[in-house]
């Protein structure tokens, strides 16, 4: 199969187009080609699936950064908090976890510029696929042209950047001593320009003052040898599902990854950034624990019932789940959204109850916990709370009860509170 | 108008020029197998299809390492430094380590990775023999090319070895111990100055733009390539098993479908769009009469002739050298796959 597919690549009269390979899946212990299946036997390829976690994790980050706006109303110190935060744990991340061989960055790869090579890798297991337009010892760029997270906040755009300053430290702190790169999102999609485009430059060639972490947005120095990609060369799926590089991530060292992978490999901007940079708004005294735990509760429930607010959505959500005319309006169609998520983030859970009165679900919160937050599982919680005053009706409501250890067992019932 | 990554930027030139017209150096560390035991060189014959275990002691042998597809998966120098102990210096390390320990069933042979206990510094250009007398106890001499020996530099013991991936006819690679780099690139460092020469410091140029006007391949261009189709066929020993080979001899037999072809930007245009593979992802497509016949491996420049040069992985026998061709709507030309 892999060799049919490569001699594809030459012979370009084909009348097919080219196909996800049947062996796919197997690098991550899946069956070959694993679907994911809502309650009433409706499936979703492992692609489809990628995509709507993603999104769905996008939207969920977007209203934990609107929290994180509220608990630090100032947009200078947000920005930079978060960012100091980013760095400082990526960076540790870094030294914990060196990783070399797996990112194909070779021993005489000293200073920082093999962080590109990371961060290249990063974009497209989170679908934010785009390209490297160049990759030196003083100048790299990367030009994305989609993201997922472009809904959340420009905040997230500099404390990624700064993540992967991070991440490119500790990697030249393992190498002999070379040249620093000072990484810049020169162009942003959160920002509403058509491309993310990072360019990392040496100070010691493009000579420019010092600045602060938040305020990594450039301009760049070396900004004359930009490539830009116009319309028509710009991707929108990643190249570990594009049949050009035989649905691998592919780059120029080597480094080949299976689709699959990415599939158990997930992180969200809430797990890797948003959350933490709440705790850390904590842990800073910005706010109480108490309180931040409220805001997040408030902005998340609102997000939830947003996404259900018109009737059209329901629908849609109806069709897309395979909801059969006889169910109405009752739980199960929650618990069909909910399943659907969670085996798209491959996250264990079992089902209790599955009827028109209750569904119950013990879902695994480690798994759920993506990259290790386990506010993320509350943060889940909330939505859904808010998801099924809409998608179901005000009777409804969703909530953890008798959770054994390691897990969140979670009911959607009717139930009345007078001071919901 | 963007500029070109590689025409106007003086610091690249320099650094490339004077590795073809003086002598530059550079840290080249690559990651090293050290492969002992009784049975190496039938295990290494095994894991290669070039010969390995003819290698007289002291010299070394490139060759390419291929999976069960006949596919190309790594390419590397092989050196014996004695009878049974040979170095493998490699781009692949990780996956060299799980694939020697996964071939090596039958055969009593121990596999280590020693990258961290070496460096490695290329020297390079014409005066690098002149440069290497100058530091080296014994010389260089007599020193072959693909021959290595143990040699000392100021009393530091040093492994140094005549090849190199920038096609001068006289460059080095003196191997040191990770204690003692920082005193041997000194000592280095201050006679290629005195030779009038420079450290390489760009990535871009001593990995991507001396090789490819050499000819040379890097890592990606030859990714799930098979040797007939980037000339790495010749000194493949049919006469012997090796991983790859029954696929490989269906190559042959049925010929090659495709080749790598060099290829020129022609263009009035410096600031053209050309995807190439060397940066990751998919190369530019290059059509003929509508029909797709490659990709763009590789695209970089060749400081020696002023031109934005690479490679072009096409259907065999589609392109010929002297061809004009539009690549992405800008203008270019088949060359030889060598511009020195």
């Amino acid at each position: 199969m892999h060799i049919l597919n490569r001699i594809r690549e030459v012979d370009m009269n084909k009348k097919i187009d080219g196909r996800i390979p049947q062996n796919s899946g197997d690098g991550a212990g899946f069956k070959t080609f694993n679907a994911v299946q809502s309650p009433w036997n409706k499936l979703m390829s492992y692609k489809d699936a990628l995509h709507y976690a993603s999104r769905f994790e996008a939207v969920l980050s977007a209203a934990v950064a609107q929290a994180y706006r509220i608990i630090i109303p100032d947009y200078a110190t947000r920005a930079s908090e978060m960012c100091k935060e980013a760095y400082a744990r990526l960076y540790q991340t870094g030294i914990n976890y060196p990783n070399d061989d797996g990112f194909g960055i070779h021993p005489f790869m000293c200073g920082s510029y093999p962080g590109a090579l990371i961060g290249d890798k990063g974009d497209d297991a989170l679908l934010m696929c785009g390209r490297c337009q160049d990759f030196g010892t003083y100048r790299c760029e990367k030009e994305l042209d989609v993201c997922d997270w472009d809904i959340c906040c420009s905040e997230l755009c500099r404390a990624t950047t700064m993540s992967l300053q991070g991440q490119a430290d500790a990697t030249e702190s393992r190498h002999r001593k070379g040249h620093k790169l000072d990484y810049l999102m020169v162009e942003a999609k959160g920002c509403g320009d058509r491309h993310c485009r990072i360019i990392a430059e040496s100070r010691e060639k493009y000579p420019a003052p010092e600045h602060e972490l938040w305020q990594s947005f450039g301009p760049a120095v070396s900004d004359e040898y930009k490539k830009y990609s116009e319309e028509e060369d710009c991707v929108d799926e990643s190249m570990m599902f594009r049949e050009e590089c035989d649905y691998h991530f592919v780059n120029g060292t080597n480094n080949e990854t299976d689709s699959s992978n990415q599939m158990v490999n997930l992180s969200t901007a809430a797990s890797l950034y948003l959350l933490p940079a709440i705790d850390n708004a904590v842990k800073l005294g910005y706010t109480t624990a108490e309180n931040a735990e409220w805001i997040k509760k408030c902005v998340l429930e609102a997000a939830g019932k947003a996404l259900f607010g018109e009737r059209y959505a329901i629908k849609a959500c109806r069709d897309w789940l395979g909801v059969p005319n006889e169910i109405k309006e009752d739980g199960r169609l929650l618990g069909g959204v909910i399943e659907m998520l969670l085996q798209s983030l491959v996250c264990g859970y079992e089902t209790e109850a599955f009827n028109e009165n209750e569904v119950i679900y013990v879902i695994n919160r480690g798994d759920l916990a993506i990259t290790g937050t386990q506010s993320l599982c509350e943060a889940h919680l909330y939505m859904w709370q808010g998801m099924v005053k809409t998608l179901v009706n005000a009777q409804w409501s969703v909530w953890e009860e008798d959770s054994p250890k390691g897990k969140m067992r979670i009911k959607i019932a009717k139930k009345i509170d007078k001071f919901m | 108008m963007n500029k070109n990554i590689f025409a106007h930027d003086e610091w690249k030139r320099r650094e490339h020029m004077a590795v073809r017209e003086c002598v530059g150096y550079y840290l080249f560390t690559h990651q090293l197998m050290e492969v002992t035991g009784e049975d190496v060189g039938r295990f290494l014959d095994y894991v290669y299809p070039n010969n390995i275990a003819t290698l007289a002691v002291g010299r070394d042998r490139y060759t390419t390492m291929l999976n069960e597809a006949g596919e190309i998966i790594d390419d590397v120098v092989v050196m014996r430094l004695e009878e049974d102990r040979y170095w493998v210096s490699t781009l692949y390390g990780t996956k060299a380590d799980d694939w020697f320990y996964y071939h090596s069933e039958n055969f009593d042979v121990d596999t280590s990775e020693i990258t961290e206990d070496w460096h490695m510094f290329a020297v390079q250009g014409p005066k690098s023999k002149e440069v290497l007398n100058s530091i080296l106890s014994n010389g260089v001499e007599d020193l072959k090319f693909f021959q290595n020996r143990k040699d000392e530099i100021d009393g530091m013991e040093v492994i140094v070895n005549r090849g190199g991936f920038t096609g001068e006819k006289f460059g080095y690679e003196i191997y040191c111990s990770a204690d003692d780099t920082d005193a041997v690139q000194e000592i280095i460092d201050k006679a290629v100055k005195d030779a009038g020469g420079r450290e390489v410091t760009e990535f871009q140029v001593f990995a991507w733009t001396l090789p490819t006007e050499a000819g040379f391949y890097y890592m990606r261009d030859l990714n799930h390539t098979n040797p007939f189709e980037v000339g790495l066929d010749k000194n493949i020993n049919w006469d012997k098993e090796f991983i790859g080979k029954e696929a490989l001899l269906k190559v042959k037999e049925n010929g090659p479908e495709r080749e790598m072809v060099g290829f020129e930007v022609t263009d009035e245009n410096e600031d053209f769009y050309i995807r190439s593979k060397q940066y990751g992802g998919p190369g530019e497509p290059v059509y003929l009469d509508g029909e797709e016949i490659g990709r763009v491996s590789k695209l970089v420049y060749s400081y020696v002739k002023n031109v934005n040069n690479g490679y072009i992985l096409a259907k065999k026998g589609s392109l010929h050298i002297g061809d004009k061709i539009k690549i992405h709507g800008y203008d270019c030309v088949i060359t030889e796959k060598n511009w020195l």
